[in-house]
């Protein structure tokens, strides 16, 4: 009961922090609205019954599935967000006596409670859009509101981003009450092991290698499943490199860096090079697709003309789905980059304030957090790219490859990609002036 | 401790300084001034308006009246008509500060975490880098340049915050409880590390502290109470 009463009294005195609230609320909803939307999507492929269904709702799997990663980022730097914002009260707390118990059941309820508010905001959201969801053309013809989903399913979704915030506020609070000393007693940038490269150049050539032998297999089962294992891994050493190729990229602007934010923004990615590549991840997925999606959509054209109108169909209803999943993966890492920036910005308060007391401009604060996301985005974008096309090289050959549909679609939608988590970067900026203007008062 | 010239004008002049946050009066008609070459304490209860004064005579914050006027090439700089940008200009340039706990960046090394403000006027990073070794030097921080934040003791990551603030040449060093967070034999070798670099090189010396024998090192001593100067103490 006093635990509640607490949460309370936190929850109402926090309505001054206003960005810091709303951002994980914000966060939440995209999350809830993107899920609710692109599993109503799928629900409606999954009520077709005739021969061609089972491939519609293969492609639905696929694109649920090549959401969660995005999602689970997005939900974890939330439920972080919120969790790191309550650090002083929590310290506070501790100093009075609070036990440890007492003090994360505050966050866990305050982070939940927040996830909840945004999660049912989300449902409200997917329910407005609906109508407008269901005018897009599968199979020639509007979803229509098969793809509503009961009440039951809601329920369990919103239930379902609530308990992934309570879980993540427990592993944020952890970080929170070690990130102090951690950060005081850190004595060398970690460093990632260049293992990592040896697995994956093997893997990339095996899932090359394996493409190359495709080309002869006649079995469409087979096929599908060696697609399908081929996809995964590929993304799942992209995984295993990513924060290695960031470290090596980020060591190489450090030596080079001739002005302060260039600097700082490449000891940034230094400093937590698995960090970095958390807060991009979704893009080298996202980018990673967009060239399947190239080279399909590039496929498909020059077969769309010729082929039966059902083919024909097929091919505009793929390219639909390929955007959707594109345009959410986005919208999910762009809301990742922003929330994840707000919390380092509260993270480092008393730094942000000194940098400002010592005459560094707020712009070129902002220009130097700016770079440290945007930098390994570049990087995590191109390299998924130039990965994803060394695998689908020896199935598709070079010139659908390199055929101008082929490069618009991949450039467009990485362009797409990087102006969404920039603009998402430009949105915590008045979290930093929050924090220049009110300064903790022993500062 | 040093002796300055009696005649020599002051770095820094303020004049009937108020500030108040809300019903709390931080600062109720303060005036204060200091010359090159001189180190001034700033001591006093928490709450009694130190930190407020050090923040108005350094444009960090501005005052609800009075002036502060800063010395300069050109002639007298009135600070309180400055705006942020201004101000913050100013701080890079004119200033350097000392934090109680330093503040300084882990992530960067100790030479790129000196030559920073250099960088932030624009001077290129290896001539940054060249001045901020030999301040380091100067402190007794050679051969550390390359070490991280977290691999220095206290005393030594105090000694390379001071570096950081000389390096753009300051006119007027500010602390604020330099050595808050060390124990008494690295605090004394702080202190003589601050005021080797500042006043026995002609520059102005403002410490915020509620450490008297830190008080005891510089040349003037100020006691605020209530947002008033109630006593001033001064070596010579």
């Amino acid at each position: 009961m006093t635990t509640l009463r607490l949460a309370w009294l936190f929850g109402r005195r926090s309505v001054s922090a206003r960005s810091t609230v709303i951002l994980p609320v914000v966060a939440f909803a995209v999350v809830t609205a993107l899920l609710l939307i692109v599993a109503g999507g799928a629900q409606a492929f999954f009520s077709w019954t005739d021969d061609i269904a089972g491939l519609y709702q293969v492609l639905a799997v696929i694109a649920l599935s090549l959401l969660v990663v995005p999602l689970v980022a997005l939900g974890g730097s939330a439920a972080r967000l919120s969790a790191r914002r309550r650090d002083d009260r929590l310290a506070s707390l501790r100093l009075l006596g609070a036990t440890p118990a007492l003090v994360t059941a505050l966050t866990v309820i305050e982070s939940t409670v927040l996830a909840l508010v945004g999660a049912i905001t989300g449902a409200l959201v997917a329910l407005l859009v609906s109508p407008l969801v269901a005018l897009i053309p599968f199979r020639g013809e509007p979803l229509g509101m098969s793809i509503l989903l009961s009440p039951l399913w809601v329920a369990v979704a919103v239930a379902g981003i609530g308990a992934l915030a309570a879980v993540s506020a427990v592993v944020g609070l952890r970080g929170v009450t070690l990130s102090p000393l951690g950060v005081r007693t850190r004595q060398q940038a970690p460093r990632v092991h260049w293992v990592r490269v040896l697995i994956t150049v093997g893997v990339v050539a095996l899932v090359a290698v394996a493409m190359t032998a495709l080309r002869a297999v006649a079995d469409v089962g087979i096929v599908m499943v060696v697609l399908a294992v081929g996809f995964g891994g590929s993304i799942a050493v992209l995984n295993l490199i990513g924060p290695w190729v960031l470290r090596l990229v980020a060591s190489g602007q450090a030596r080079r860096a001739r002005t302060a934010r260039r600097l700082l923004a490449a000891r940034a990615v230094l400093e937590s090079p698995k960090a970095a590549w958390r807060q991009v991840s979704g893009v080298a997925m996202t980018s990673f697709m967009a060239v399947f999606a190239g080279v399909g959509v590039a496929l498909m054209d020059a077969a769309g003309d010729s082929g039966d109108p059902q083919s024909r169909l097929l091919v505009a209803d793929i390219r639909t789905g390929v955007l959707i999943t594109i345009i959410a993966s986005f919208l999910m890492v762009a809301c990742s980059a922003g929330v994840n920036q707000a919390a380092a910005i509260l993270d480092r308060r008393d730094l942000y304030v000194s940098l400002d007391r010592i005459g560094m401009p707020v712009a070129e604060m902002n220009a130097a957090r700016s770079r440290a996301i945007l930098s390994p985005l570049r990087v995590t974008a191109i390299g998924s790219a130039v990965t994803a096309a060394v695998v689908v090289l020896p199935l598709t050959g070079m010139s659908l490859l390199l055929s101008p549909l082929t490069l618009v679609t991949v450039a467009a939608c990485l362009a797409a990609g990087v102006l969404l988590v920039w603009a998402a970067l430009r949105a915590t900026r008045p979290v930093l002036t929050r924090v220049l203007a009110e300064p903790s008062p022993s500062l | 401790m040093t002796s300055v010239p009696a005649a020599a004008p002051p770095a820094i002049v303020a004049t009937a300084l108020t500030k108040s946050y809300g019903p709390s009066v931080a600062l109720a008609g303060v005036d204060f001034r200091v010359t090159p070459g001189e180190s001034v304490a700033i001591m006093g209860a928490s709450g009694s308006g130190k930190t407020t004064l050090l923040h108005c005579l350094a444009g960090i914050i501005t005052p609800d009246s009075g002036s502060v006027s800063l010395a300069t090439a050109t002639g007298p700089l009135e600070i309180t008509t400055l705006d942020e940008a201004g101000r913050s200009r100013l701080r890079r340039e004119a200033f350097g500060f000392v934090f109680q706990q330093g503040l300084l960046l882990p992530e960067l090394t100790a030479i790129e975490n000196v030559a920073l403000p250099l960088m932030l006027t624009g001077t290129d990073r290896r001539a940054a880098e060249q001045t901020a070794a030999m301040w380091l030097a100067a402190l007794g921080l050679a051969g550390y340049e390359t070490r991280r934040i977290g691999q220095l003791s206290g005393g030594q990551a105090q000694r390379v915050a001071i570096a950081r603030a000389q390096t753009t040449g300051a006119a007027v060093v500010f602390a604020d409880e330099p050595t808050g967070a060390l124990d008494s034999q690295t605090s004394a070798e702080v202190m003589d590390a601050l005021i080797r670099s500042t006043t026995d090189r002609g520059r102005s010396l403002v410490v915020v502290t509620h450490d008297e024998t830190v008080a005891a090192r510089c040349l003037r001593v100020l006691r605020l109470a209530d947002g008033r100067i109630v006593d001033e103490v001064s070596a010579r």
